[in-house]
Formats: C-alpha cells, structure tokens, sequence
C-alpha cells in the first residue's frame, strides 16, 4: 500500500490529517498559484443552496441537486447531503471539489478516531473537526476558489436530542436553534423558514414527518424561482431534491418515490 | 561476535524460542465464518484483545501490550490511508500483511540489535460479495499462514492464533472437524468457544496427544467461563453502511450462550 510502516509514526497515535500530512496525502491549496491570476482565470463549479431545520423527529437536511460554474449549470443531480457516519450529516454550498474532498477526510478523521482510540469521537469533536478543516482551507478561500460553507446535522445519543451546527467558510461554528441554511438561495429559503416558524400554522420544531418534507421542498423551489443557481424539481427527468433526516433512529434518506408523491400533490 | 554466520543463526534461535516462550501463555482467539458474517472469539482477564482494523477487516492479538498497539496502529494507519487515497475496495488484508506488516516483522526479528515485535497476530477480513471470507494469522518473524485454498489445499472458513504450536494445531483439528458452513450466531459463538477450550486445554500439551473429550471440554469451558469475560466482535455481512464491525457485549454473549452454560451434558 504505501510501503511499511514505520513503528515511530505507529507508536505516537496522532489524528487522521495529521497522518494524510505526514504522507503528503492532504488535500490543500497549491501555494505557488498567483491568487489574481487564479481568481480570475478559473470560473469554479459551485453547488447551491442547502437547508436544514429542526422538526418534531430530529433535524431534516435537504439540498437542490445543481451545481454551477459562472452561469452554466456543470451537473443536475449533484449529492450536496453527504453521510459521514451513523450519526452525522455534512450539507455542501461551495466548491464540491473542496466540499467533497471536505467530507472524505472528515468521515475518515471520525472512523480513525475510533478505530485508534477504541472511543467514539465525543460530539463536540466532532464539530471542531469540521471548523478545523475549513480554517486549513483558508488558503483556498483567499484565493477565491474553494469557498465551503456547510451545515453539519448530528444526533447527541448522550442527551439523545439532533443538534444543527452551521460555519462559515474561515471555521467559525454556530449552533442553529430552529434553523439554518446556505448557499446562493439561502436568502429566499432563510426568509420562507423565518416566515413559517414564527407565524405559520406551527413552529418548526412541533411539525411532523410529512410538513416537514413538504416545507423543505416548497422553500428549495421559492429559491429556485429567485436564483438561477439553485435547480428546481426536474419533472421530466424526475429529480428531487436531496432529502434526509437525523433522528435517533440515525439516518433516513428520503426515497425518490416519496417526495415526487409529494410534490405532486402539494407543491407542483 | 554476530560477524560470523554460525553465531547469526544462535542468536535467532535464541531470540526464538525466548519470544515463543514470552508467548506460551497467550490466550487463544478463534476467528470463524458464520450465516451472516464472521466472528472472533476469546476469552480473557486483564484486556481487550479483538479489535476493528477497517471496514472490513478485524484483528486478534496475543503477546505484549505495547508491541500489540505499535502493530494495531500501523495497521489501522496503512488502511486508512489507502482507504482515504484511493477507497475503501482497494484496501486487502492479504496486501496489508504481505506488502506491510510482515516485512515491518521480519525486519524487527533480525536485527538482532534491535527488539523484536513479541506479537502474534489473528486477521479475519469479510468476503465482498459471494468471495470466501479471508483468515490470516501473522507471526512475531513475518511468516503468514493464510487459510488457504491455493496450491491443493482446500479451504478452511476459520482461522486461530494462540500461545503454543500444540494449541493453534488442535484448535484448528477440532474446527476442522465440527466447523459447517451457514451456522447461526449462537452456534458459531458455542464453537468458537469449545475452539477456545480445546486451545487452552492443550496450551502446554504435547502434539501427538489426542483431542481433549467432550466431558474434559465441558468442564473446562465451565470453570473458565466463571473467572473470566468473554470478548466477541462481529463483522456484519449486511451491514448497511460500510463498516462491518460490531462488538458484542459480555452479558449479552452469556444471554446467547445460556444453553451452553446451563446443560451439564
């Protein structure tokens, strides 16, 4: 694989970047690039718009499908919901390059944790692994073009409640109360969740299964209807919106099937 | 002194047999195929002993704690990076042990200047697939004894390691003998822990001895059982995420071998 392993780097249990680092395996910004000339020469592919929301089962995470560079669509059925662990959902609006790569070394760093340290990663580890990462992307983001900024839905199996964290592209990380969402429609989608939590027929937090589904997909179309960068429901070619929830059950992701029956009847 | 070839070759034998004498008494782990995926099995006093290496792959260790984590981290550290750099398909444990871990081992045994690794390694790895699941038990000088199915041999759908030749050569007789294929958990669970007995029964036996009786394993597992816990970890054939491995706790492992321990038969 990659040739024997030396007992010294054995013996000293660091963390997974720090192991890609000692490899050269860590994926970073090339440093000899002229950051004028790269911002300006190179259009990057970004993918757009993501929320999530806290509802009466746990935390829902949804996501368009399109992912865009200037203003031609480069992919319209773009996975923006990844899965990092049992437990863990990363939502991307950025550069998928960075953002998935972002995601690969984040459910290694959770995995070889646990594997090495014979405990599971303790929750706020976890999150300050995510913030730690886009502070080493911070190169990127200066040259403008890996900006990532994700969302980060977890289940607390300790006090058993989902909790949502958001960050901006330097690291920081903000627990989100009700709700959070970024990216190009984060506008549309922020003022449509403000709007339903605080004078719709219920807050957030108490809805069910079924509205719950059924506002993400309203509020991603709302933004689709503003920005050019976000997708809409493709009837045709029958693409949804990601869909995926975080309860104490783990993970669910929302079948296709599902959500066209949905949108069938409520949205469309 | 070690210039010359003769004295090389003593002081190998000596280092030998004073790492398989360090050895001897190392607890017997058992590794074996069943319906839904693999299991590995030991019994023990003082630590853990079975351990997730990646997503497929599992390890039992005896010999010194501290050799045991060197290999352990190198190994979790050799797949995760593969893992990470190309994916998870391309990690193997035949390319762990070969290409990794056995030349790390070799190199340790003979430098004779230098200490050498007092660990004997158990891997098991879960077949992708309709492929057979893979047994591999790695020794303190980098020799690798695979379960087989190449050059005539037919395949054994377990694997062993323990402190002595006898007993890692009768635990395998003897699964040799009741191992069948498609076994429930419980079932594979009760062999894997007569393998162990057998193993422990014979750890100081001679080889041309017969197996231990029924009655000698019934008695033993028994007594064994009263001061010691058990240590068990699955690797799930279906699993829904990719990561295969679940530990399976002591109380539970006695709720499941309940009829073993009850019946006095």
């Amino acid at each position: 694989m990659h040739g024997a392993p030396t007992p010294a780097a054995a013996s000293a249990p660091e963390d997974f970047a720090g192991l890609l680092r000692s490899r050269g395996l860590y994926p970073a910004a090339p440093v000899a690039v002229g950051a004028h000339h790269l911002a300006h020469s190179v259009v990057p592919t970004e993918a757009t718009t993501i929320l999530a929301f806290k509802f009466a089962d746990g935390v829902l995470v949804a996501g368009d499908r399109r992912a865009t560079a200037g203003n031609l669509v480069v992919y319209d059925r773009a996975d923006k919901v990844l899965e990092i662990d049992k437990w863990s959902l990363m939502a991307i609006a950025g550069v998928p390059a960075t953002a998935w790569e972002m995601a690969r070394v984040l459910e290694h760093s959770f995995q070889f944790y646990r594997r090495s340290q014979l405990q599971e990663m303790s929750l706020d580890g976890k999150v300050r692994a995510l913030s730690k990462l886009l502070r080493d992307n911070l190169g990127m983001v200066m040259q403008g073009v890996g900006v990532v900024v994700p969302i980060f839905a977890t289940h607390d199996t300790e006090a058993d409640v989902s909790r949502l964290y958001f960050y901006d592209a330097m690291g920081a990380q903000f627990e989100a109360a009700d709700f959070t969402a970024t990216g190009s429609g984060s506008p549309a989608v922020r003022s449509v969740l403000h709007y339903e939590n605080t004078w719709g027929s219920k807050p957030l937090a108490k809805r069910k299964e079924e509205d719950a589904v059924l506002l993400a997909l309203r509020a991603l179309d709302t933004a689709a209807e503003n920005d050019t960068a976000t997708g809409g429901v493709d009837r045709r070619g029958r693409v949804y919106p990601i869909v995926k929830i975080i309860s104490k059950a783990g993970i669910t992701t929302l079948p296709e099937k599902h959500l066209a029956r949905l949108f069938k009847r409520h949205v469309a | 002194m070690t210039e010359e070839p003769y004295r090389w070759v003593e002081a190998i034998a000596n280092r030998r047999e004073y790492i398989e004498h360090q050895l001897a008494g190392g607890s017997p782990i058992a590794a074996l195929s069943y319906a839904d995926g693999v299991v590995l099995f030991t019994l023990g006093r003082y630590r853990q002993k079975i351990f997730e290496v990646y997503d497929r792959i599992a390890m039992g260790a005896i010999g010194h704690p501290g050799d045991i984590e060197r290999l352990r981290m190198a190994s979790i550290e050799v797949t995760s990076t593969e893992g990470f750099a190309r994916s998870a398909q391309d990690v193997s444990l035949r390319r762990l042990a070969n290409y990794s871990l056995s030349p790390l081992l070799k190199a340790a045994f003979e430098q004779i200047y230098g200490p050498p690794f007092l660990a004997r390694l158990l891997f098991a790895e879960l077949g992708r697939g309709t492929a057979p699941d893979s047994f591999l038990r790695l020794e303190y000088d980098g020799s690798i004894r695979a379960n087989g199915g190449a050059f005539g041999r037919t395949m054994d759908h377990f694997g062993v390691v323990s402190g002595t030749a006898v007993s890692t050569t009768k635990m395998e007789e003897f699964l040799r003998a009741h191992f069948k294929e498609n076994l429930s958990l419980e079932a594979a669970l009760k062999l894997a822990l007569d393998a162990w007995t057998v193993g422990h029964l014979s750890l100081d036996g001679d080889a041309a001895g017969e197996l231990p009786s029924h009655a000698e394993i019934v008695r033993h597992r028994r007594e064994q059982l009263e001061s010691a816990a058990i240590e068990a970890a699955v690797l799930e054939r279906g699993s829904p995420l990719p990561m295969t491995w679940r530990p399976l706790a002591d109380a539970d492992l006695r709720a499941q071998l309940g009829g073993v321990l009850d019946s006095r038969a």
